[in-house]
């Protein structure tokens, strides 16, 4: 059969034009093998533009097209939606590359028009042997599944129950509320976080739409977009929540005291313990990894004494199944440890605490009851050091990047402290400050002209306890003098860093982390809540170091692109998959293997692609020595004859 | 060492017992000193079994026509077929499993360790023996071969007149195995890549005038790769023609058969050839040496699939049928593989 084929080649301004004569190409194509019409045109994308080609599809009846433009990331959909309404089939339409892979890259007019020839030639190869083909449908289950429950996973859920549909709410500690429920106020309001936090969990734990699995992770994931299945391993807590009456009686009699997490190790805890008092769900969690024994032989003190006979010690871990159309991730952060970041004594003197520690000391709940006092001799200290950039922006021993909220704490820290400590004087070592955010400026500026926080521009060098007091060596870049501070407490601001564990849930996902470690977005600036898998989104500081505004924001953001999948009746999925030619096929399932979508199965000794999984990679087609994998419309064929063409001439 | 008779009797067992349909092994040619293949599938025939230093067949070769027979039959025969393998023969084995040709109840292996010696090159031989009537080859321990001509046997080492394959080999008893004569062996080979060691000493423009040389002697009989037992695809993607046009092959699939390497036996296509059917056997090519062994035009073929070993071997730590359960060479991938090739 004669193919009719159409050639349009786009200005895009002086983008293209200004590099490769259109005007050449254009007339050059014209006579090639089954070029029925070709044109340029100084904006193809435009209306008019694509009048034009709707238009001559029309005319000659042409049966395909190749618009020669910009990359097909951008305007591929516009032009297939172009040729679907002059009457042809979408996938008759190939885009051929000549700004990104021409223009952008080359300088010399006469090169750079060859090869926007040779680069047309060859798609109009592959468009030769296009299939007409159809858009493969997929059912959606209408549930979500959110992982991780701090202030995003929150967000995120109570966004998705509102607009009507069910979540699965996964959190791995006993009580949802994240980092923002250990922080004592928040910049720059400088309101309390339990106080804004806590409606909101409890919101969570009453939703009808809302099912929080608490003490639970995310053990396996199979399926795809509108249809996950998702096993989730809910963990013992050994204490039935609808029996517990928070009497606090079994926390008197556990002979065990661990450090509490929740205080960062500032207080201990029991191993049967509720992280804190407006924790949710309300009620007790047994810590199978302190406690002296499950048997009554071993302890059994705590079952003894609870009137309501609470604690089960049978309780048994449980795998739950769930089925999900889309799923956020908010797994968020953890803050440099002391295994990281041994050089400013953290972990050895008592007094150098960490952000989120100081956070605690601040906090009306906290171990001191809002009072400041040094862990040490529970002395108020009188002065106080905070360091910036503990971990960050340090390319060479730690982390590249800047972990964006501390320039805000620290001066909230140190205005805390000074609100505090009246009589105290509060230092900040800084590289410089970054207060970007609608009142952030001037939150900073309060914390110097109000509270009189002292702020020294540049690094500390050493720090060492001598006579009971912490010794800062530092300098002062802009005035060039050294600086020795004999402090009482020394904060650290320590990098933020993916939370543990995140990584290993990404391999589960299947979603690409950075190099940092932090989940990767699909587009920087187009695609920020997108993950790279589809169905799959981020939220928070997952993704990567941000306040609670921008948590917050990005949640709601993820909830309604997952709302985009849940509201459908049914998804759409590209057709360009792989297919096994089962003659050639001999079953030695390479692909089987190398298939990162897991699309690909063996059955009676051929292959098999499962349609909707398939993304049309071609790693199987690589991989297979037989050439018995091709995907459609990339064929070898077609690959074939785009060499040739791109060879020739 | 390897004793014959208990070889034999083995074989005899298993048949008596029905618990093969027949044994490949080798048997003199027609009372010459070199070995031919063997089906033995009657009990009597076991006596002319032999195993010696001329057994230098890979006779996993035979198992790709066994499973074709198979496949034809309406009510196939599905024992086992006995094989009797060398240590690289054996790893062949594993690839056909690993890659779901044949499974492990398909055959049943009879091992033989090559222990320090190993299979000779006729050449050799012939050069080393001149004008001698051999009449015998056979294992003299310790990595020595007993050479009998007309009456008069005499012992060499066994490296003066083993094949090159022999002489590189670290691995000489076989992997896998049903039973095992011989013994367990380890091999101290000082430079197991020697025979490519020249040819990678020289830059691109003499590797490419050397290689040219022996592309243009290809006569693209195809010996190479009927006697591969990696070579079992029922249709070659060297082929330009269908030669496995089924009933369910369309006209367009024929009509859009990619020629990828043309039949005429000129330099470009014969280098075409060749360096798809190498890069078809990295990772999977055991070194049984039987493609260059075949060529009749003496093309060093070993060259080409030694490099991918050794490529195989120092970038991915990876040697072909050690571990039939694992993904093949070209189907896994680890985080930590080496990217230095990417620009």
């Amino acid at each position: 059969m004669k193919k009719r084929i159409g050639y349009f080649i786009c200005h895009c301004g002086i983008n293209i034009a200004g590099t490769v004569d259109v005007k050449r190409v254009s007339e050059d194509l014209a006579s090639y093998p089954g070029i029925i019409h070709s044109e340029d045109y100084v904006y193809m994308c435009s209306d008019p533009g694509q009048s034009r080609m709707i238009e001559a599809i029309k005319e000659k009846k042409l049966d395909k097209v190749v618009i020669a433009c910009c990359s097909p990331t951008l305007h591929e959909t516009t032009f297939r939606n172009a040729a679907r309404t002059a009457g042809i089939n979408s996938f008759q339409c190939e885009i051929a590359n000549v700004r990104e892979q021409c223009s952008w890259v080359h300088k010399d007019k006469v090169k750079a028009t060859e090869k926007a020839i040779k680069i047309s030639k060859s798609v109009i190869e592959r468009a030769r042997f296009n299939e007409s083909l159809e858009p493969i449908s997929i059912p959606v289950t209408r549930r979500a599944l959110v992982i991780g429950g701090g202030i995003s996973g929150i967000q995120s859920a109570l966004d998705l129950a509102n607009s009507g549909y069910e979540v699965v709410l996964v959190e791995r500690s006993p009580s949802i509320g994240g980092h923002m429920i250990q922080l004592s106020e928040t910049f720059p309001t400088l309101d309390c976080s339990q106080c804004i936090m806590t409606p909101k969990m409890v919101e969570v734990s009453k939703h009808p739409k809302i099912k929080l699995l608490t003490y639970s992770e995310v053990q396996d994931i199979s399926g795809y977009v509108g249809n996950f299945k998702v096993k989730i391993l809910k963990k013992p807590t050994f204490v039935d929540p609808d029996k517990c009456t928070l009497c606090d009686e079994c926390t008197t009699v556990c002979p065990v005291a661990v450090p509490n997490e929740f205080d960062l190790g500032l207080t201990r805890r029991r191993a049967i313990y509720i992280p804190f008092p407006q924790a949710i769900p309300a009620t007790y969690t047994l810590d199978i990894n302190h406690c002296p024994g499950l048997v009554p032989i071993a302890c059994g003190k705590c079952a003894d004494v609870c009137e309501p006979k609470a604690i089960d010690y049978d309780m048994k871990p449980e795998i739950l199944e769930e089925e999900v159309g889309s799923i956020i991730v908010s797994t968020g952060f953890d803050l440099y440890g002391k295994d990281e970041m041994a050089e400013y004594g953290y972990g050895t003197y008592e007094d150098v605490l960490d952000g989120l520690q100081f956070e605690r000391l601040c906090s009306a709940s906290g171990p001191t009851m809002g009072k400041i006092l040094r862990p040490s001799d529970h002395k108020e200290p009188k002065e106080v050091v905070f360091i910036q950039c503990v971990g960050s922006r340090d390319p060479e021993q730690h982390c590249a990047y800047c972990s964006k909220i501390c320039c805000m704490y620290t001066a909230k820290h140190a205005m805390l402290y000074k609100h505090h400590v009246h009589d105290g004087q509060a230092y900040v070592f800084y590289i410089d400050i970054r207060s970007g955010g609608k009142g952030y400026e001037e939150f900073v500026q309060r914390a110097v002209e109000e509270d009189g926080v002292v702020y020294l521009r540049g690094k500390v060098s050493k720090i060492f306890e001598e006579n009971g007091k912490i010794r800062v060596w530092g300098v002062d870049t802009l005035s060039g003098k050294d600086i020795e501070i004999k402090a009482d407490m020394v904060v650290l601001a320590m990098a933020i860093r993916p939370s543990k564990g995140a990584d290993e849930l990404a391999k589960k996902l299947k979603i690409a982390m950075d190099k940092d470690g932090f989940l990767s977005e699909a587009h920087p600036k187009l695609r920020p809540v997108e993950s790279v898998t589809s169905g799959m989104f981020l939220a928070g500081a997952a993704q990567a170091p941000k306040d609670i505004p921008e948590a917050v924001a990005q949640a709601s953001g993820a909830a309604v692109k997952a709302v985009n999948i849940l509201s459908q009746e049914k998804l759409y999925h590209a057709p360009t998959v792989a297919a096994v030619n089962s003659t050639l096929c001999t079953g030695c399932g390479m692909c089987v293997d190398v298939c990162p979508y897991e699309a690909v199965s063996l059955a009676e000794g051929k292959a098999n692609v499962n349609e909707v999984l398939c993304e049309g990679c071609g790693t199987c087609m690589a991989t297979c020595l037989r050439a018995a994998a091709s995907v459609k419309n990339v064929t070898p064929q077609q690959v074939h004859n785009m060499i040739i063409a791109s060879l020739e001439g | 060492m390897v004793t014959l008779e208990e070889l034999k009797d083995n074989c005899r067992q298993i048949l008596k017992e029905g618990k093969v349909k027949y044994i490949i092994g080798y048997k003199r040619k027609n009372g010459q000193y070199m070995t031919v293949p063997a089906f033995l599938d009657r009990i009597e025939e076991v006596d002319h079994l032999v195993w010696d230093p001329s057994c230098i067949y890979n006779l996993v070769r035979y198992l790709r026509d066994e499973k074709m027979r198979k496949e034809k039959e309406k009510e196939p025969d599905t024992r086992p077929v006995g094989v009797i393998v060398k240590g690289c023969d054996s790893r062949a084995v594993n690839i056909l499993i690993q890659e779901n040709y044949i499974t492990r109840d398909d055959v049943y292996i009879i091992g033989v360790s090559c222990e320090k010696s190993g299979i000779v090159d006729e050449k050799k031989l012939t050069k080393k023996f001149a004008g001698k009537d051999i009449r015998k080859l056979d294992f003299a321990g310790n990595g020595k071969i007993q050479v009998t001509c007309g009456t008069k046997n005499s012992v060499v080492p066994a490296e003066e007149i083993l094949a090159d394959r022999c002489i590189e080999c670290t691995i000489p008893t076989p992997i896998v195995f049903d039973v095992l004569f011989g013994e367990k062996t380890d091999r101290e080979v000082p430079d197991p890549f020697k025979t490519i060691k020249e040819l990678e000493s020289f830059d691109t423009t003499r590797k490419w005038e050397f290689w040219k040389e022996e592309m243009d002697k290809c006569i693209r009989c195809y010996a190479c790769r009927s006697v591969c037992p990696m070579c079992y695809c029922d249709e070659c993607v060297a082929d330009s023609i269908s030669l496995a046009v089924k009933p369910d092959t369309t006209a367009e699939e024929k009509a859009h058969k990619i020629r990828w390497v043309e039949k005429s036996p000129v330099i470009s296509e014969n280098f075409n050839y060749h360096l798809i059917r190498a890069m078809h056997l990295a990772g999977r090519c055991v070194d049984c040496g039987e493609c260059d062994r075949v060529c009749p035009v003496d093309i060093p073929l070993r060259y080409l699939n030694r490099k991918m070993e050794k490529e195989s071997l120092d970038h991915f730590g990876y040697t072909a049928g050690m571990e039939p359960e694992k993904p093949t060479l070209v189907s896994c991938f680890r985080e930590d593989d080496p990217e230095e090739f990417i620009l």
